[in-house]
């Protein structure tokens, strides 16, 4: 029973290559709503387990983006292990960010939202690294396994869903860790944790070296499935609001929420919202974010789970 | 060389002034709410615009934009106080996603409304340069920072004589004994939200006669300001002031020394450095510790 | 076991602790006795890790602990409760013992969580949301048991017994001494009634103003003229 909802995602997921495979114009939203899902996913971790807001996820993806990329173009590494160093990458950079967690929230924040600039500027100046903002590209494309093309729509596609789903089990696992309660208990009652023996910095640093490695793989996998990378783009804010939207909107405090968030929130931006204003679309999505936090700030999975525990304590007395 | 230093240094003091308005706006917020309005630089960019709009249509000087721009900045600051003010749960982090939402929301509406376009002044005044021995400044900088210094007096008079400066300052270093002094503290911290709305709306104009203009400024603007703020220790106006005026003469000598795209970058390191090693900032004490 | 040499707490410009110096054994039991705002709270905040004192030395097992984390010096075998209960939040009673155990002391062992549950008569509420569905005595007894699941050498309790009427005083004054016995433990309580004090413990130290004012077996502490004052001052004020 508790498992419908995923079942039902998992359903979704893989009826839609078999109704859309042929479309490479759905194809391609899904594909990229895959990539925001991955990186909502990271930030729901980072902030519901870790109990920190990141305005800065765009640094991650942007480091995974380019450290795979320059990796398998300039010094031959094959895509697969690229992927894993880009995402290697996003967590290394992580840790110039572990001073932050002893910061509290707002001061964490900001700090995020800083580097998060720097790195972009960084990006941008060093051009003989990246090409600046001439753009990179030519790099090597997603490899074929197994017979299946993984740079095809649907292939990418494939990969992409298996993806999301191995980094959703690996928050529930952690989740359901001994470290996944001392930090449920560290949200409101730090002291009193801290004093049992838990190291709160630690397992926080933990959480966001996680959450930086998931969002710099799907970085690595989005820069090898659009093959070009230009600093503006694979730093560019939108890598952190539209994960912050996805997963307030899914519900962060859910797993399944951020995934299902991410997809109808870039389906709604780039279907209905860029229609309607081809310019200044994103307005539409701060007020969206606005009225979740305001209305619902635990998203609608997060309402759901509320209605159902109330059903089932309805049910038991 | 010694004279673009001695260039570089004046005009980072004249816009340093301005980012101290800026700051003030958010440490005052912040001090009466610990909350961090993440759209108050988006509220400058908003009055900046009013600016433009005042002196496109009509030809005046941008300075008669500042009722005009008070009036805007004040509704819209004083709807990010209510609508924070209905968050239950997780106020403190709950608040910075809806200022950000907010800050989102009110970038896209000047970007539909004035475009993407770069704006600046037309003024021929505030164009004009004037020399002070080795150094000149555009008439707009120095009026910017006069009109600043004379803003910051007032709000230094304010917050030392005015019962709601007092009851400020009273909710900012202590809620609860504020509260037991019979100090309403919801009313302290809407009045924060209007001076800081009053701060924002003269920066903004301030910065349109002084710089260029765009919608993308906004979340820089709020970094800027919030910055000084840690610089500053989130203390005293004097601090803020003096930790503006570092930050904008930083600036200005990397753009001298170095090159324009690395500004911002120093700035931001020095944030980092600042807030990781020394918690307190440079000028005052406020822990800030998790 | 523990010691501490001249150790100054200041808040600043308050001093809540000035030069406090004592030394304890293993397996005594100690009595930390003083008027409110005498220092007592602010001297287990010190030696757990919630404050940092301004001067002197904290040795715990012959270590100098005074620059330790609050977790590290669990880990080291330093349990403390709460005067109140701070339970960890969001989660049951036996997680909030499982996590003190996983993390304080180092193993998962359902066996001895199941013990403690029992011995501290927990074992019913033991899938309870520990911060909202116990009652206020409960709360306490989960202080303890959280503090023993952590494998402590030391335990510092404070007031744990406030809030008992006299025969259940009696019967937690049985159970202190069950768990020094069974878990040879050390430790230090915080508690007014002198009563319990003079039957539970071999041993009382006074602070007054945060300074100590006394230290020796609970009948010279009650009889010294400078701990007398202290108390009747305290009750005319």
């Amino acid at each position: 029973m508790r498992s419908l909802p995923a079942l039902l995602i998992l359903a979704v997921a893989i009826a839609v290559p078999i109704a859309f495979g042929g479309n490479s114009y759905v194809m391609g939203l899904m594909v990229s709503a895959l990539i925001v899902a991955g990186v909502a996913l990271a930030w729901a971790l980072l902030g519901n387990l870790g109990g920190m807001v990141s305005f800065g996820h765009a640094a991650f993806f942007g480091v995974g983006a380019y450290t795979s990329a320059i990796l398998s173009a300039k010094f031959g590494l094959p895509v697969p292990l690229a992927l894993l160093a880009g995402a290697c990458g996003a967590a290394l950079c992580s840790i110039v960010m572990l001073p932050a967690l002893r910061l509290s929230g707002p001061y964490f924040a900001l700090a995020i939202l800083a580097y998060a600039h720097i790195f972009k500027i960084l990006a941008t100046e060093a051009t003989s690294i990246t090409g600046g903002s001439a753009g990179f590209q030519r790099f090597p494309p997603l490899p074929t396994v197994l017979g299946l093309d993984l740079s095809s729509r649907v292939g990418s596609y494939g990969l992409l869903v298996v993806l999301v789903a191995l980094c959703a089990a690996i928050y529930l696992a952690v989740k359901r860790s001994h470290v996944g309660t001392a930090l449920r208990a560290m949200a409101e009652s730090e002291d009193a944790t801290r004093v049992v023996g838990v190291n709160a910095t630690l397992l926080k640093a933990w959480m966001l070296l996680l959450s930086a490695f998931i969002t710099g793989l799907f970085g690595a996998m989005n820069a090898h499935i659009i093959n070009f990378l230009e600093p503006d783009y694979a730093f560019s804010a939108s890598w952190s609001i539209l994960p912050i939207i996805a997963a307030i909107f899914g519900g962060y405090r859910t797993i399944l929420g951020p995934v299902a968030g991410a997809v109808l929130i870039y389906l709604f931006d780039q279907i209905i919202a860029k229609e309607l204003l081809p310019v200044g679309h994103e307005i539409l999505l701060g007020v969206l974010l606005a009225g979740m936090i305001l209305i619902a700030p635990n998203g609608l999975f997060g309402m759901f789970q509320r209605k159902a525990t109330k059903g089932a304590a309805h049910a038991a007395a | 060389m010694l004279e673009l230093l001695q260039q570089s240094l004046f005009s980072g003091l004249l816009v340093g002034s301005v980012y101290a308005l800026v700051a003030l706006g958010i440490a005052l917020t912040f001090g009466a709410m610990k909350i961090i309005n993440l759209a108050h630089g988006e509220l400058v960019l908003l009055a900046a615009y009013m600016a433009y709009v005042i002196e496109s249509r009509t030809g005046w000087n941008p300075y008669a934009a500042i009722p005009l721009a008070f009036a805007l900045t004040g509704i819209v600051s004083v709807v990010i106080y209510l609508l924070i003010e209905r968050i239950r749960e997780h106020r403190e982090l709950n608040s910075l996603i809806l200022t950000f939402a907010i800050g989102i929301i009110l970038t896209n509406a000047i970007l539909l409304v004035f475009a993407s376009d770069v704006r600046s002044t037309g003024s021929p005044f505030l164009q004009d340069a004037v020399s002070f021995g080795p150094v000149y400044a555009m008439k707009g900088e120095i009026t910017a920072f006069i009109i600043s210094l004379a803003v910051m007096a007032g709000l230094w008079w304010w917050l030392k004589n005015s019962w709601y400066g007092r009851a400020v300052r009273a909710v900012s270093s202590n809620r609860d004994a504020a509260k037991l002094m019979g100090i309403d503290p919801r009313r302290v911290e809407l009045a924060a939200f209007i001076v800081a709305g009053i701060l924002a709306s003269v920066a903004g104009v301030a910065l349109y006669t002084m710089s260029v203009v765009q919608p993308a400024l906004g979340p820089g603007l709020t970094i800027k300001a919030f910055i000084v703020a840690v610089l500053a220790g989130v203390g005293s106006i004097p601090g803020v002031f003096c930790a503006a005026l570092l930050l904008g003469v930083t600036e200005a000598m990397t753009v001298t020394l170095a090159s324009s795209a690395l500004q911002e970058l120093v700035g931001m390191v020095l944030f980092l450095l600042v807030l990781f090693f020394m918690p307190n900032g440079l000028f005052g004490a406020r822990a800030r510790r998790g | 076991m523990l010691r501490l040499e001249d150790v100054t707490v200041r808040f600043g410009g308050l001093t809540a602790l000035k030069d406090v110096s004592f030394a304890m054994g293993a397996g005594e039991i100690l009595g930390l006795v003083g008027p409110n705002g005498a220092g007592k709270t602010t001297l287990f905040n010190t030696i757990s890790g919630l404050v940092r004192p301004k001067t002197g030395r904290i040795l715990f097992a012959e270590r100098e602990i005074g620059r330790l984390p609050l977790h590290a010096r669990a880990r080291l075998g330093l349990g403390r409760t709460f005067q109140i209960p701070q339970p960890m939040h969001h989660l049951t009673v036996r997680e909030n013992l499982t996590v003190a155990q996983v993390f304080g002391a180092g193993k998962a062992d359902t066996a001895r969580v199941d013990e403690i549950l029992e011995v501290m008569e927990l074992g019913q509420h033991a899938e309870r949301n520990a911060a909202t569905e116990l009652a206020l005595q409960e709360l306490k007894r989960l202080e303890i048991a959280k503090a023993l699941a952590t494998n402590p050498k030391l335990l510092l309790l404070d007031e744990v017994l406030a809030g008992l009427e006299s025969n259940a005083k009696r019967r937690f004054v049985d159970k202190l001494r069950e768990l020094h016995e069974r878990y040879k433990l050390a430790i230090v309580i915080v508690e007014h009634d002198i009563e319990t004090i003079s039957t539970l413990c071999s041993r009382a130290v006074v602070l007054n103003f945060g300074q100590m004012i006394a230290d020796g077996t609970p009948a010279e502490v009650f009889r010294n003229p400078a701990v007398v004052e202290s108390y009747t001052g305290a009750a005319d004020a």
